[in-house]
């Protein structure tokens, strides 16, 4: 068990090592020198631009300065945007916050409504219920979120002025206004991913519903929510957790959209601002943070895989 | 069926002719596979058409006919904010709209079976290698993929193409690897590695005819989502540059005018929909067919 930890955990270590020199070679295979993405200015004399290939270490060999930047993204030192002028980790630290708990919210509404729907089409196969399920799941896979956004601000804010259009206000400013604020792109996002879980929990649960233990349980004379619960689903749960971790970078890309959608102020849109602005340090810290963030909550993921698949934590491999 | 003497294609030729046409009769058995067919069949066809179907050009703009509703007189659906003829837009719009889907699913085919079968066939290096690649891959979303082409090339259809293509990389990659360890322990592989059989030959003739339903399958998966993300990137302005329609671009200058023609919203985004709904439809068909143990 602690040999498969460790194996994952190098593994992940080196996916991390690969995808920062991604990054680091992606600014640098911006068309002009890199002093111009870095900075924003063009316009150099020959001897400001050594200055300036002087200060940010661009004279040296790429390994030297890929060992610097790795240095300097360490100690939390990812530049400035040469657009506000203002630190990357002060921006990163002031949409992070707000992307955070839109994806958070939408995972916990997407687990809401995906595990409980599929363990109902599971149990009922074959009946309505079964059916209804699997045709909202369909609904939830084949619409564009960002139109489904656009469709509730129509009919929630623009016809029924239930709730706001877009902005943000902070929670600690009004808890209220701040739930009005996010719950709208939250459901957008969520339902998303709930069509995937619903699907990948309904499979899982048909799946152990056939097995011999399952059959040992309901001989035992356990009841049926034991059997179903405790014996069908925590099995299921195993391949729903892998799924969950794969959704999560798919569901940081609708991140972005819904941002930009219901105009919140996250990591989204300071994305999409830097592409249109040519803010490369910005792109820089933002796509080296997402592989940080995908890559630790897949490693996650597989821990938790371990934890319920008995199969993995004695035998210490994926079955 | 002599394997030992003739180690070449008999088994898969056997085992595919007489399912082609059970094959058909069972697919039309279910009706929401044959509906997904038809929503397809309708789209690649308006697509192809477009230029006998539409009635107006898709680019000119007719400034006396600002923001007409729907069924105003020539122009069924109305017109967007430059007076051009929304029904055409839409038509023109479903080109680019396919083109991305089966453009990026076709270019991450062709990269990642061979990438998967020869890790699943070899094991060892090759398989540490191309799993590695797929774990990077996953670890961007495939926004940021766009976002990094994007800043790199600068904005255009063939960057939302390879954008989308390298994103479906790992799901392909994962697909014929997993089909080619399978495969690999079965009588026909292991007679023909026992009998010499050249490894190109066993890996081209063996094992990738034998694995076309799981990427069929996959293909239909990979479309509708290719559909979503293009859609998705042409919204955020990353994709099929203005004035060329796109849905997705549609979408995005249709925002601006939600509060008072609220229309020139619905109609691209139900166009997405229905034809996403149909290539969902058809891969949950299709997969029923090959795998019944997924239904």
């Amino acid at each position: 068990m602690r040999a498969y930890l460790l194996r994952r955990a190098g593994i992940s270590l080196l996916t991390l090592i690969i995808a920062s020199i991604v990054v680091f070679l992606g600014v640098r295979a911006v068309p002009g020198s890199p002093a111009t993405a870095l900075t924003g200015n063009t316009n150099f004399s020959p001897a400001a631009l050594a200055a300036i290939n002087r200060a940010y270490g661009l004279d040296n060999p790429l390994p030297v300065q890929y060992v610097d930047w790795v240095g300097q993204v360490v100690t939390g030192h990812l530049g400035s945007s040469p657009v506000t002028g203002m630190p990357v980790t002060t921006e990163l630290g002031n949409a992070f916050p707000i992307t955070l708990e839109l994806t958070v919210l939408s995972m916990v509404i997407a687990l809401l409504l995906g595990i409980p729907t599929g363990i109902l089409a599971a149990i009922r196969r074959g009946r309505s219920a079964d059916y209804a399920s699997n045709a909202a799941a369909l609904f939830g896979l084949s619409i564009p979120s960002f139109w489904f956004g656009i469709m509730l601000i129509l009919l929630l804010a623009v016809v029924l002025k239930w709730l706001p259009a877009s902005g943000f206000v902070s929670f600690s400013v009004n808890p209220g206004q701040n739930l009005a604020h996010i719950i709208m792109p939250a459901f957008v996002l969520g339902t998303g991913v709930a069509a995937v879980l619903m699907r990948q929990t309904r499979s899982g649960m048909l799946e152990t519903l056939r097995q011999d233990y399952v059959r040992t349980a309901r001989a035992k004379g356990l009841s049926e929510w034991v059997v179903i619960l405790k014996h069908s689903l925590r099995n299921s749960l195993v391949t729903v957790a892998t799924v969950i971790g794969l959704q999560f970078g798919i569901l940081l890309s609708g991140v972005a959209v819904t941002e930009e959608v219901f105009g919140l102020p996250g990591i989204g849109q300071l994305t999409i601002n830097a592409v249109f602005q040519r803010d490369y340090p910005t792109i820089q810290a933002v796509a080296l943070l997402t592989a940080v963030i995908v890559i630790v909550i897949n490693l996650l993921m597989d821990f938790v895989y371990m934890v319920l698949s008995p199969k993995v934590r004695l035998a210490g491999e994926p079955g | 069926m002599s394997i030992a003497t003739m180690p070449g294609t008999e088994p898969t030729v056997v085992l595919a002719q007489p399912s082609r046409q059970g094959w058909w009769r069972r697919f039309r058995r279910r009706p929401p596979a044959v509906i997904g067919l038809a929503g397809v069949v309708i789209v690649v066809l308006v697509a192809v058409f477009a230029p006998f179907l539409a009635h107006y050009s898709p680019i000119v703009s007719q400034f006396g006919h600002v923001l007409e509703g729907p069924f105003s007189p020539g122009h069924i659906l109305g017109t967007d904010e430059l007076g051009r003829d929304e029904l055409s837009r839409l038509i023109y719009g479903s080109q680019a709209t396919l083109e991305v889907g089966v453009l990026a699913t076709l270019l991450a085919m062709a990269v990642a079976i061979p990438i998967g079968i020869a890790a699943g066939y070899y094991r060892g290096a090759m398989d540490m290698i191309a799993m590695r690649i797929t774990d990077v891959v996953l670890a961007f979303p495939f926004l940021l993929i766009a976002v990094g082409l994007a800043a790199i090339f600068g904005p255009s259809l063939q960057n939302v193409i390879l954008a989308l293509g390298i994103a479906q990389l790992p799901g392909s990659v994962r697909i014929a690897r997993a089909e080619a360890m399978a495969l690999r322990e079965q009588d026909f592989v292991q007679a023909a590695i026992v009998t010499g059989v050249k490894d190109r030959v066993i890996l081209f003739r063996h094992l990738f005819p034998n694995m076309l339903s799981p990427l069929l399958v996959q293909a239909s998966v990979s479309i509708p989502a290719a559909i979503l993300g293009s859609a998705l990137l042409s919204y955020l302005g990353l994709g099929v540059q203005p004035p060329t329609p796109s849905w997705g671009n549609m979408l995005a200058s249709a925002q601006t005018y939600l509060y008072n023609d609220p229309w020139i919203a619905i109609f691209p985004g139900v166009a997405i929909f229905l034809t996403t709904l149909s290539f969902n439809l058809l891969g949950d068909g299709l997969r029923d067919l090959f795998d019944p143990s997924m239904r």
